[in-house]
């Protein structure tokens, strides 16, 4: 759902780790047990792979050891913020055919909503991913995706196109996305200060989400220090 | 009309361009020649991650050889 995703849908050309969002029910978590256990995945950080911390929100992060993949990453992720319940999103996903198998990704909208992260580095990928869309599909574009750029475009000059183009629709989303009446009214320069204000409401509204998980974080990093420094303990 | 090298530039324009197909592939290929060079296969430290944690060991290069190194560099 992560980087891969991000290379598949154009805005990333390369990832390191592999991100897996999953229904965080107890057969599937043993589902997935035994795939990693293939791979010899090992959790490299907290908190341990249980299904009441998936739920609570957290990742959980292994690291692989067999010769095929060694070293490489993969994190576990059930829930994220803003973004639907994984049957929803199971319902809506992309499958992409490649030469070595079939790739089940979060559909686009969906992984637009869950890059809407504190991290700084997740807001080029969002621009980009809604611009690979829109440069794609501009030209014979159905309503979902007029819709789907009105709401997540996030680069000034394209969302006055689009906004130009169809206006009706546009004027519609004002209420949604306020500063699309600047881009009805073609102002570029006002659209760029409103979309920096956007992030900048996102960014907060994720951090406080995220201030008791980070709590949670640290009380499992304390607990694990604890138990390693008495394990080695003479 | 706006071209998307007006955007990105040539480079990712012609990403842009790609199926998902051939981005997959063209991945592909980059991972091959990362691993080959001794990249690291852990994600870059990212402090603005709430999973972010300074004290967590890192893989080290994928063969285990010491990768791309800086062997000389300016006092900056």
């Amino acid at each position: 759902m992560g980087g891969q995703a991000c290379v598949l849908y154009g805005a990333a050309q390369f990832s390191r780790d592999t991100d897996l969002v999953i229904l965080a029910e107890a057969k599937n978590l043993q589902r997935l047990q035994a795939a990693l256990d293939e791979l010899q995945a090992v959790v490299i950080a907290v908190p341990p792979f249980e299904q009441k911390y998936l739920e609570l929100g957290l990742g959980v992060h292994f690291r692989c050891q067999a010769p095929s993949c060694a070293g490489m990453r993969i994190d576990v992720l059930s829930k994220m913020r803003g973004v639907d319940n994984f049957p929803e999103l199971w319902e809506r996903r992309t499958t992409v055919q490649a030469e070595d198998g079939e790739y089940e990704v979060l559909s686009l909208p969906d992984l637009v909503r869950a890059k809407k992260t504190q991290r700084a580095k997740d807001w080029p990928m969002i621009t980009a991913l809604v611009e690979v869309n829109y440069f794609r599909n501009q030209l014979a574009p159905n309503p979902a995706q007029i819709r789907f750029w009105l709401q997540e475009l996030r680069t000034p000059g394209l969302l006055c196109e689009v906004a130009r183009k169809h206006a009706d629709v546009a004027r519609l989303t004002v209420g949604e996305r306020p500063l699309i009446a600047e881009a009805l009214a073609n102002d570029p320069a006002a659209l760029e200060k409103s979309l920096a204000a956007e992030e900048r409401t996102e960014r907060e509204a994720d951090r406080a989400y995220w201030l008791p998980l980070r709590s949670e974080i640290e009380r499992l990093r304390r607990l694990r220090r604890g138990s390693s420094t008495e394990a080695n303990d003479p | 009309m706006i071209d998307p090298e007006e955007i990105v530039g040539p480079e990712w324009a012609e990403w842009y361009r790609m199926t998902p197909q051939e981005r997959w592939e063209a991945s592909a290929r980059l991972w091959a020649d990362y691993l080959a060079l001794g990249g690291s296969l852990d994600p870059e430290p990212d402090t603005d991650s709430p999973f972010f944690d300074p004290e967590e060991p890192g893989a080290g290069p994928f063969d285990g050889r010491p990768g791309v190194r800086v062997i000389r560099r300016s006092a900056v």
